[in-house]
């Protein structure tokens, strides 16, 4: 022991004992590095974890609903539809990345309201043709969502859509044929609602037409009676719009209006179709007037600015503040937005008859359709009717319903045997009952005439009083096709039940739809136009629609043309819109 | 191995198993944004050396455009701050709809006792759009924000004094601007033109003719913004109730006075439209001209900025009258302090807010009709100055004898709000 413990430091160490140090040592640095492996691994799955949960995070957004579409869809009131598309085709031609392409869909102002408060609407912008519709928006919208608190400092409720852009404007006037006017002491005098109203229910041969409250024009139009029911010129109440005296008022001046309709467009259509007949005046933008004058027609349109004031279609754009809104939709709407304000837009917009938003373009300068036109002037409107608070608007809306000119309407259905393709049958019904759902005026009657090889039911006119509607949605629902197509038949008995009904007082309509050519009627087409010839004072309006692509298209237009209405085509996709529209006419 | 060396090698495998434990604690707790230091989004906020300060400025659109382009000059000079590129980025929004934007926290403030270093990935995205800097249109906006997120926070986002205060960058007040053929009608039989002058207007029942116009006008139609949406509205209402009470301030007693608001009804039965869904500023009275209103009280800036759109379109001008009572706005240039924004951040705002305040653009502001808040740059200083353009429209360098309308507080505010929603707007 003494020896070992004499043994210097560096002497070998003992073997047995050196080989057991070793093997510990070993030992020691094995479960070190098992540690330090350990270790690593811990903190580098805790790196990948944290990589996981990173990419995780990052894609919240698009898990919590944020999608990129991959387009902008604006939805565009009808009137504008086609100068908003001639500038979106521009838009699309010269966009670059990031922006995306522009789409547009066509919809009343009314329905935009109506699907913008949706959760998920079919569109991320809108474009109405005046900024009430926004603003009625945003009341629909408050009332949806209202954010108010105790704790806020200002109560201010969140909006639906963002600081709208306003493009262009166009006043809201009575448009009439230069005769017309002079007849009315235009240019020399100014007229008013009241001279039109005076005239149309003084002469029972003067024709004119507003289109329904679902438009600016429409609107306008109305409140203008209202208005003038109730002796007013501002401050139009709850209590003056629903007074007995202001109803009887507007009812009479509304017995006068041919028909309602969609607008503009169609009435400008059906100008050119059938010219100077169609109509002695109609309310709509003041651009109507230069888009129908720059065609060079045979006799020109003249605006007449109501004396009393009237409204002005302001056309705004405004973006809707969806969660499902993508940076990218977002980013186009800003420079779809600026392209619309700017001087390549602005100059189109002017160049068919808007006045456009930027305030630097001239309407009497060189080029503008303003300048030395003496059917529009660019110093008017020299005032405005006041727009009434948004309830006392919708009082209006409704009590319309109660004032109207009545409608009788005959529905002829083809539920012969080739309706049973696809899914025409039921998409017929659906487009049935949404046109029962927008007939609402208390006066209004409905029949319908089922009709394949003959006619299989014939329900007569009836009122659409509770018990009515439930009956002949009813009935749509039992419907079944089978058999042959006697179209003509069916639009006769439906001709002869107005006339028998006789009443000359309310609009007369039959709405003819059919998928096939016809080949079972015991009538033809020409005794169909005798029948209307000789009952001309009755006024039946006919309405065709060739329904897909087997449909007697030849026929049908002449039916149509036949019975002074329209004819249209549909398919399984649009035939409920279609009804929807129709049903504006009455 | 001797026992020092097996202590050696113990310590450091403890000291392996330590870190390992620890680092993984860290990568796994939930809430503190662990990978933050990893892919250096939070870290641009507190530590890291970014590649460039975004400075994003909510402005208030009646200074929008001068702003913007200020900002646009300021960026093409390649600014810097501590060696890193400043990019100023504006915002356009009403003060009304800020503040509601503020008081509901939309831009996603923290919550009081959280930093940017604890919070997730989405929330740092969220940070990065925060504004780092808000030009309302009148200091006292600002307060209300602050009161807002002090009593929710306990603690100052704007502050009223120190380098960070809210500094005025130019200044616009309220005017009458009336069309001439009507104002001349007015003058000639009340005198001037004032809130009793445009009341006894509004309410005669035979319009135009009554006062000697002409029958084709109508009646008097008043312009007043919307005040849900552009706060001149709201302070066209306040300025009309220092007018009736005689005195520069107004209380709760006095806007809900009775006789005070049946006063103001007649008045705002005179306005035509608050549908528009637009706020209602001088463009619209150029686009609409004389149909929609003869005249009203709104921002001299946005006045002057229209007048030769007004002149273009409709042939009658506009001409401006100085109230007894005057509503200022002096467009404050506030930096946001909390930590949603970085140090870098918020002096780059300064930067940005010295540039506004220099000559060149002070000057350039009178282009736009806005009053320098820099007293070296006088109102003439540039040929395009619309002070001097529009000299023979009325616009006066300096404001006649006037008081001015003092900053309304919360209550008043919301009183006149609801009395407006109540009364007017359903």
């Amino acid at each position: 022991m003494a020896n070992r413990t004499n043994i210097p430091l560096d002497l070998p160490p003992d073997p047995q004992k050196t080989r057991r140090q070793v093997r510990l040592a070993w030992g020691l640095v094995v479960i070190g590095v098992a540690c330090a492996l350990l270790g690593g691994a811990i903190y580098g799955g805790s790196l990948i974890l944290s990589w996981m949960d990173s990419r995780m995070t990052t894609d919240t957004p698009e898990s919590a609903g944020v999608v990129d579409t991959g387009e902008l869809v604006i939805a565009v009131s009808p009137a504008m539809k086609p100068t908003f598309d001639r500038l979106v085709e521009t838009f699309n031609a010269g966009a670059t990345e990031p922006n995306l392409p522009v789409l547009t869909v066509e919809l009343t102002p009314e329905k935009m309201v109506a699907q913008s408060v949706e959760p998920a609407p079919g569109f991320q912008a809108l474009a109405p043709d005046s900024s009430l519709w926004l603003h009625q928006l945003e009341q629909q919208w408050a009332a949806q969502v209202s954010d108010e608190s105790e704790s806020s400092v200002i109560p201010l409720t969140q909006r639906r859509t963002n600081t709208p852009v306003r493009y262009a404007v166009s006043p809201v006037v009575i448009v009439a044929w230069e005769s017309v006017a002079r007849e009315l002491s235009w240019p020399y005098e100014t007229v008013g609602w009241q001279h039109v109203l005076r005239k149309a229910t003084e002469d029972p041969g003067f024709k004119w037409n507003h289109p329904s409250t679902n438009n600016a024009s429409g609107l306008l139009a109305t409140l203008a009676e209202f208005y003038a029911g109730a002796g007013l010129t501002r401050g139009l109440t709850e209590e003056a719009a629903t007074d007995p005296v202001t109803l009887e008022y507007v009812r009479a001046v509304e017995s006068t209006v041919r028909f309602y309709g969609e607008g503009e467009a169609v009435i400008l259509e059906r100008l050119k179709a059938e010219g100077r007949d169609f109509l002695d005046a109609f309310v709509a933008q003041e651009q109507t007037v230069i888009a129908w004058n720059q065609g060079q027609p045979a006799e020109r349109l003249v605006a007449i600015y109501p004396a009393e004031g009237t409204l002005w279609a302001d056309h705004p754009l405004a973006l809707l503040e969806l969660d499902t809104l993508s940076e990218a939709q977002r980013q186009t709407y800003q420079a779809f937005a600026a392209f619309l304000t700017g001087d390549e837009a602005q100059r189109t917009l002017l160049s068919v008859g808007y006045r456009p938003a930027d305030l630097a373009l001239s309407l009497d300068g060189p080029g503008s359709p303003f300048k030395e036109n003496d059917a529009v002037d660019w110093r008017q409107p020299q005032t405005t009717l006041q727009m009434p608070s948004p309830r006392v608007v919708a009082v209006v809306q409704n009590v319309w319903w109660y004032t109207k000119r009545p409608t009788n309407v005959f529905l002829v259905v083809d539920t012969s045997g080739s309706m049973e393709d696809g899914d025409k049958m039921e998409t017929t019904q659906q487009a049935l009952l949404a046109f029962l759902d927008n007939i609402r005026g208390d006066r209004d009657q409905v029949g319908l005439i089922e009709f394949a090889t003959e006619i299989k039911r014939l329900e007569p006119l009836q009122p659409l009083t509770d018990e009515g509607r439930n009956h002949l949605e009813g009935i749509i629902r039992r419907l079944e096709p089978q058999g042959n197509t006697a179209m003509l038949d069916a639009v006769w008995e439906a001709h002869q039940q107005i006339v028998q009904g006789g009443d000359r007082e309310a609009i007369n309509a039959i709405i003819v739809m059919s998928d096939g050519l016809e080949n079972a009627s015991a009538h033809t087409n020409h005794e169909l136009r005798t029948l209307f010839e000789d009952d001309e004072a009755q006024r039946i309006v006919v309405f065709t629609i060739a329904f897909g692509a087997d449909a007697d298209v030849k026929l049908l237009r002449e039916v149509a043309q036949i019975g002074g209405g329209q004819f249209r085509h549909a398919d399984e996709t649009d035939i409920e819109e279609l009804y929807r529209t129709i049903s504006t006419y009455f | 191995m001797n026992r020092t060396r097996w202590i050696f090698v113990g310590i450091v495998v403890i000291a392996l198993v330590i870190v390992g434990i620890t680092l993984t604690t860290r990568g796994l707790r939930p809430d503190t944004g662990g990978s933050t230091p990893v892919t250096g989004g939070g870290e641009a906020i507190t530590v890291d050396r970014p590649d460039t300060v975004t400075v994003r400025v909510l402005t208030a659109l009646p200074v929008e455009a001068w702003v913007r382009n200020a900002a646009a000059s300021y960026n093409a000079t390649a600014p810097t701050i501590d060696g890193v590129p400043i990019t100023v980025e504006i915002i356009a929004m009403d003060g009304l709809t800020a503040l509601g934007r503020w008081d509901r926290n939309t831009f996603g403030a923290l919550e009081g006792d959280v930093s940017p270093e604890e919070v997730d990935q989405a929330t740092l995205a969220t940070l990065e759009e925060f504004p780092t800097a808000w030009i309302p249109e009148s200091r006292y906006l600002v307060e209300l924000a602050n009161a807002s997120y002090k009593e929710r926070l306990g603690r100052d986002v704007f502050l009223t004094d120190g380098e960070y205060r809210a500094r005025p960058i130019a200044t616009s007040l309220l005017t009458w601007g009336l069309y001439q053929s009507r104002a001349d009608v007015l003058i000639e039989k009340f005198g001037e033109i004032s809130w009793n002058t445009i009341y006894d207007a509004a309410i005669a029942k035979g319009g135009w003719p009554e006062l000697g116009g002409e029958p084709g006008w109508g009646y008097f139609k008043l312009v007043v913004p919307n005040p849900n949406k552009n706060i001149a509205g709201l302070h066209a209402m306040i300025a009309a109730a220092g007018e009736y009470y005689e005195r520069p301030d107004v209380t709760v007693a006095d806007v809900t006075d009775p006789q005070f608001q049946a006063w103001l009804g007649e008045l705002m039965g005179a306005v035509t439209d608050f549908s528009s869904a637009s706020a209602y500023t001088a463009e619209d009275f150029a686009l609409f001209g004389y149909s929609v209103g003869d005249g009203g009280q709104l921002l001299e800036a946005d006045l002057l900025l229209n007048m030769e759109g007004i002149l273009t379109r409709w042939e009658d001008p506009i001409n401006l009258y100085y109230p007894r009572y005057v509503t200022w706005f002096d467009f404050p240039f506030s930096v946001w302090v909390g930590p949603e924004t970085s140090a870098l951040q918020k002096n780059a705002a300064l930067e940005f807010q010295r540039y506004l305040l220099s000559d060149e653009q002070q000057q350039a502001g009178l282009a736009y009709g806005l009053r320098p808040a820099n007293p070296r740059v006088p109102m003439d200083a540039v040929p395009d100055s619309l002070f001097v353009t529009w000299k023979n429209r009325g616009v006066e360098s300096v404001i006649p004898r006037s008081d001015a309308m003092r900053n309304p507080n919360r209550d008043v505010l919301l009183a006149l709000l609801r009395w407006f929603d109540l009364n007017v707007a359903e």
